[in-house]
């Protein structure tokens, strides 16, 4: 067997072993604006994918640093806040408060050892319906590809 | 919109028409034909079942026929109400053919073909006109080739590409190859501004295809080249400038003045070559573009000939509704009780228009205030929610829309599982009403103390099941709603068990959740049913007016002596060139014979309080208010030294020019004694420059104004500008007959000032003529200087730190929202209105005057207002007093108290928490309960959530 081939195979052997790895994500969004967003995406009959389970907030500056800890300590493999693009805020400016407050979370997640593309902010309004569909399928291949998080059952496991 | 359909005092009439109208102010009968939808509302859930069995495939209108739809459809995905209607023009059901294939999919027999239109009469004590625009259509203009070609848009259908949910959902194609375009080229003032033309500018295209440009790179980063040709850049709304400026630092966007001669096509490549001047070097130049956009522009709305018929007020030259120009009221048409807002009457934009909504509805108000509706409230006792959880939990299959994709059976076995779950039951629609008084009786039967429900979204539903459940007495907080069909069923169709999966884990988090509910009480505040108007200009004066006439106690507060703001100082005012002080005058005179008390020689010295309790003390005496509207206006930049202004008693501001023509009393303005026999006017002084960033949007129209004054005594006028933004009313108008009447309009470049000198008597000018493409040297008698709008100083500030309102970036006051919340500030219960809020005309500024009046009037009609008890909370006990919360929260509302000697905790004070939870996830000791969604109850969402797995 050439090299080549042997590094082929190594990578469908990992693909799918990886197939079988189904993530664990959490998906804050808040009423307004990222909440309304996904609602749309269900008007427009968009299809995305299923690999996730939301939680509403009022306002992405909700979202406190320990609600993103806790998840990664409890297993999850990825967490995404989604909040109202800058000037929309239903609160003026709770989403600026979230940038702040993500800044804090990212570097006590980054102190657990977990890489930095676990966890994403992203903006999404009530009528980007795509956007947000193209969010959580963007991010649940980017999670699938990293594998089960080291915190996680499967990730202590492997 | 939702909040439109939603409401209780509004009764929608959709798909109908004004046929008739009688009677007058304050007891009108209007007619309205009903077209028929053919579905019927009650039962239409929007399921779209219907449309997927429709044959038919038409062009959707929404999608300015970009997108397709069926002959049974929905107009777009938000719309309100969400029933679906039927075109008979393209559906098969006629009297030869029979499809019915609509009537046979929707399984709640809500078609019926056989409805005929219906008239019904309603009473009225007032209209309000806002039937907006219509988009010129660029089809005939043989010039432009948009009949030709497929890849020449307009404007509208542009957005409509641009728009995610539109045809190309979002991406930029060219419509002959599906390719995303490298060059893309915007046209503007399509059917305006030229010679055979429309005359008035169209106001809003200039920031749309801005906005447009910007967008369109953001969507396909492979455009390589946006050009914008362009008359004038109109970037003149609060905020518009800052943006404008944003998008000339991008080097793939091209500014170009000029306006295209012909657009033409080239068959093969469907390349598109534009050919217009070069201003620069005369010479005709040719352009290369994939696409173009035509900015087209707006035009009074098809109806509105007929309708002006059927209310019987007048059209002005312009085709749109005329407006009681001699009071320089904006919103009031040419017979009372009818009121006009947003394009009605012309061109506006977005902020400006909401605002006008606002103020048409307070001018109603007077007209309607006897039939203010009472609101009622039926006594029921509250069932008692102690001990441990007991859940019901509701499975709906919304048709076949959640049912036809989820395992309702498995989920409802699986539910009966859940902890606490002692009631699991499946609906068809649980909506309907039969469902929902089920639910009621299910409640009582089984001493349910949470409801969860599975079904649609609760957006927009959630209101619904609360109040299903607070008319039986469970307290509405009890209640929690899953979203298995907009977030589930409709979106993972084609993976039935895994979306199944999905719907059990949010269910399993949602009942996790309510075991954590807290029954919440709203609390209730009474409201002061007083207002306060501080400032005694054109638009304090309006506001305390429409206040008065609605019956509201008023008090205006003026630091001058005199009031009138601005307009005591002015001459004419434009476009219906009616003296100011008459204007004045009248208003004066409205205002000693009603009923508003006025201070003047008065300032505020403090405020305390919150909405619908206000205390204000002033120098005079101690108010106790409702409301607050702050109409202090602003100031006009003084240029002191620029232009030797302060030098020279022949340099003058536009504003001291004012002074002059304002005492001729109609004879020659004399400068320095004599008349002058030549003038200059330097636009943008003071303005649009890195001090000052925004436009000030009167000083164009105020030259324009001037100009022609001094034309009329025989002095020649040259005026050297960047921009002519000529906007508002008539204001397009003046500039062209300032055109016509001699008057020279010199373009200088941004960067590069105007240079006066003194020679001899006079003053000489110089400048770079960019049209020209030549220095231009002027020997004039006088300049005049037209200096821009500042904010006020130091009141702006004194009133930034008194009523908590930030200012914007400019310095202005700054509204809650640009276009949902123009006239309102971040504090419930401060109004804003005029100039404090951004530059504008005196009519400008009485019509937001008008919304602030219409919006301080619908709080403190009301004797007490219910606070919305999903807000936060501080358990003093855990509270160190950090200040954490007081410095995060942007409402103001957590403060210190001492509540033993040196000991301060936080305070929440629930008239100023909006709930968004923010102080709760910055609060280092987890002292502030976010009420309704508390840590433990999303906590308790992530650990059953992540405990038992996907
Ligand atoms: C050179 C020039 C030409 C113009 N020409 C035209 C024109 O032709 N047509 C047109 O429609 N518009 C014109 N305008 C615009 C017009 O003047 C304004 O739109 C209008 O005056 C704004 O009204 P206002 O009530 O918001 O503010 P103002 O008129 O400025 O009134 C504000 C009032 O509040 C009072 N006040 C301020 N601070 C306090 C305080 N702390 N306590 C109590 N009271 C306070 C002030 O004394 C003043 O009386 C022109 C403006 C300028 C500068
Ligand atoms: S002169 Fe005034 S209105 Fe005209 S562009 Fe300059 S700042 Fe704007
Ligand atoms: S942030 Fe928390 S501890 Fe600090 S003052 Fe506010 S409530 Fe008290
Ligand atoms: S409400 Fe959406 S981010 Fe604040």
């Amino acid at each position: 067997m050439t090299e080549k081939k042997t590094t082929a195979k190594k990578k469908t052997a990992k693909k799918t072993e990886k197939q079988k790895f189904v993530p664990k994500i959490v998906a804050f969004a808040c009423n307004w604006c990222s909440y309304a967003g996904a609602d749309n995406a269900g008007v427009n009959r968009i299809q995305y994918s299923p690999h996730f389970r939301v939680i509403r907030t009022m306002c992405s500056g909700r979202v406190k640093p320990a609600f993103v800890l806790k998840a990664f300590e409890m297993g999850a493999d990825g967490v995404l806040v989604s909040g109202c693009h800058f000037g929309d805020c239903h609160y003026i400016f709770g989403n600026y408060r979230a940038v702040e407050l993500f800044e804090k979370t990212k570097k006590l997640v980054h102190l657990l050892g977990l890489e930095d593309e676990r966890l994403r902010l992203e903006w999404v309004s009530a009528a980007e319906g795509i956007r947000w569909a193209e969010l959580i399928n963007e991010f649940v291949d980017q999670i699938t590809r990293l594998g089960p998080s080291p915190l996680s059952e499967n990730g202590k496991k492997s | 919109m939702m909040d439109v359909g939603r409401h209780p005092n509004i009764e929608l009439y959709t798909y109908s028409e004004v046929t008739h109208v009688e009677g007058k102010a304050g007891d009108f009968r209007v007619t309205v034909r009903r077209h028929p939808r053919y579905v019927d509302e009650d039962l239409c859930t929007g399921c779209g079942q219907c449309s997927d069995a429709c044959p038919i495939v038409v062009p959707n209108e929404f999608d300015a026929g970009l997108g397709a739809r069926r002959a049974i459809y929905s107009p777009f995905s938000q719309a309100v109400p969400n029933t679906f209607v039927i075109d008979r023009e393209s559906c098969l059901n006629d009297d030869f053919l029979v499809c019915e294939n609509c009537r046979k999919a929707c399984e709640r027999d809500a078609i019926n073909y056989d409805v005929a239109p219906q008239d019904v009469t309603i009473s009225v004590g007032s209209l309000i006109v806002a039937t907006g625009i219509d988009v010129f259509d660029p089809y005939t203009m043989k010039t432009y080739g948009y009949s030709v070609s497929q890849n020449i848009l307009t404007g509208l259908e542009f957005e409509r590409m641009l728009n995610a949910s539109g045809p190309t959902q979002g991406h930029v194609l060219r419509p002959t190859d599906r390719r995303v375009p490298k060059k893309i080229a915007f046209v503007q003032c399509v059917g305006v501004r030229g010679e055979n033309d429309c005359q008035y500018c169209s106001l809003f295209c200039c920031m749309n295809s801005v906005k447009d440009a910007l967008l369109a790179k953001d969507h396909a980063p492979e455009i390589e080249e946006i050009t914008i040709f362009y008359s004038d850049i109109r970037a003149f709304g609060k905020g518009y400038e800052s943006f404008y400026n944003r998008t000339k630092e991008r080097d793939y966007i091209k500014y170009f003045k000029g306006k295209p001669s012909k657009i033409v096509e080239d068959p093969a490549s469907h390349d598109l070559t534009i050919y217009v001047e070069d201003t620069l070097t005369g010479k005709p130049m040719e352009v290369v573009s994939d696409m173009v956009i035509l900015a087209s522009a707006g035009l009074p709305s098809s109806d509105t000939l007929k309708l002006a018929d059927v209310l019987g007020i007048e059209l002005g030259q312009d085709g749109f509704f005329k407006t009681e120009k001699e009071n320089a009221q904006l919103l009031r048409s040419t017979k009372e009780g009818i009121f006009l807002c947003g394009c009605a009457s012309g061109p506006e934009d977005i902020p400006d228009s909401v605002a006008q909504g606002s103020g048409a509805a307070a001018g109603a108000e007077k007209y309607v205030a006897d039939f203010r509706l009472p609101e009622t409230e039926e006594e029921i006792t509250p069932i008692d929610v102690g001990g441990p959880p007991r859940i019901g939990v509701f499975l709906c299959h919304c048709g076949i829309n959640i049912a036809g994709v989820l395992d309702i059976e498995t989920m409802e076995e699986y539910v009966r599982s859940l902890p606490n779950v002692v009631h699991v039951q499946n609906d068809l629609f649980l909506c309907s009403d039969g469902s929902q008084k089920l639910l009621q009786e299910m409640i009582k039967e089984h001493r349910l103390n949470r409801v969860v429900s599975a079904a649609c979204t609760p957006r927009t539903h959630e209101p619904i099941f609360q109040e299903t459940c607070a008319r039986i007495g469970l307290n509405p907080y009890l209640f929690e709603m899953v979203n298995v069909r907009d977030q589930c069923s409709w979106v993972h169709s084609q993976e039935p068990l895994l979306a199944t999966q999905r719907a059990m884990d949010q269910i399993r988090m949602a009942v996790a959740r309510a075991q954590w509910l807290e029954p919440l009480e709203q609390k209730e505040i009474s409201v002061e049913g007083s207002v306060l108007v501080i400032g005694g200009g054109p638009a304090g004066i309006q506001s305390a007016l429409d206040l008065d006439a609605q019956g509201f106690p008023v008090t205006l507060v003026e630091k001058e002596k005199e009031l009138g703001g601005r307009l005591r100082f002015l001459d004419r005012l434009l476009p219906e060139n009616v003296p100011a002080v008459d204007l004045l005058q009248r208003k004066l005179a409205q205002l000693k014979a009603s009923g508003v008390r006025v201070f003047t020689e008065t300032e505020i010295k403090e405020v305390g309080g919150f909405v619908g309790n206000f205390e204000v003390s002033t120098t005079k005496e101690t108010l106790k208010v409702g409301s607050i509207i702050l109409a202090s206006g602003s100031d006009v930049y003084d240029p002191k030294d620029e232009y030797d202004y302060e030098k020279y008693s022949n340099v003058l501001t536009n504003m001291d020019l004012e002074g002059i023509f304002a005492q001729t009393d109609g004879g020659e303005a004399l400068i320095n004694g004599t008349k002058p026999k030549r003038v200059a006017f330097i636009q943008c002084v003071g303005s649009r420059n890195e001090d000052n960033p925004h436009c000030s949007r009167i000083c164009c129209p105020t030259t324009v104004k001037q100009a022609l004054r001094f034309r009329e005594q025989g002095t020649d006028v040259a005026v050297f500008y960047r921009d002519m933004r000529t906007v508002g009313h008539g204001a397009e108008e003046q500039y062209r007959a300032a055109r016509g009447v001699g008057v020279v309009f010199i373009r200088y470049p941004d960067d590069q000032k105007p240079v006066v000198t003194k020679s001899g008597k006079g003053l000489r000018i110089q400048a770079f003529g960019t049209m020209l493409n030549d220095t231009v040297n002027m020997e004039v008698d006088a300049v005049i200087l037209a200096a821009g709008m500042v904010p006020k100083e130091p009141d702006t500030n004194t009133f930034k730190e008194m009523l908590k309102v930030p200012r914007s970036p400019d310095g202005f006051m700054m509204e809650r929202h640009p276009k949902l919340g123009p006239v309102e500030t971040t504090t419930d219960g401060i109004f804003l209105a005029g100039c404090v809020q951004s530059p504008k005309s005196a009519a400008e500024s009485m019509a937001q005057a008008s919304a602030a009046a219409g919006k301080a009037a619908s709080l403190v009609c009301r004797e007490r207002i219910k606070l919305d008890p999903t807000i936060c909370r501080v358990n003093e006990a855990l509270c160190r007093g950090c200040r954490t919360c007081v410095s995060i929260c942007d409402f103001h509302a957590p403060e210190l108290v001492e509540t033993s000697p040196g000991i301060f905790v936080a305070r929440i004070n629930e008239a100023l928490c909006k709930g968004c939870g923010t102080c709760a996830a910055w609060c280092p000791t987890e002292a502030i309960a976010a009420q309704h969604f508390t840590d433990q109850q999303i906590e308790a969402m992530l650990e059953t959530m992540l405990e038992e797995g996907l």
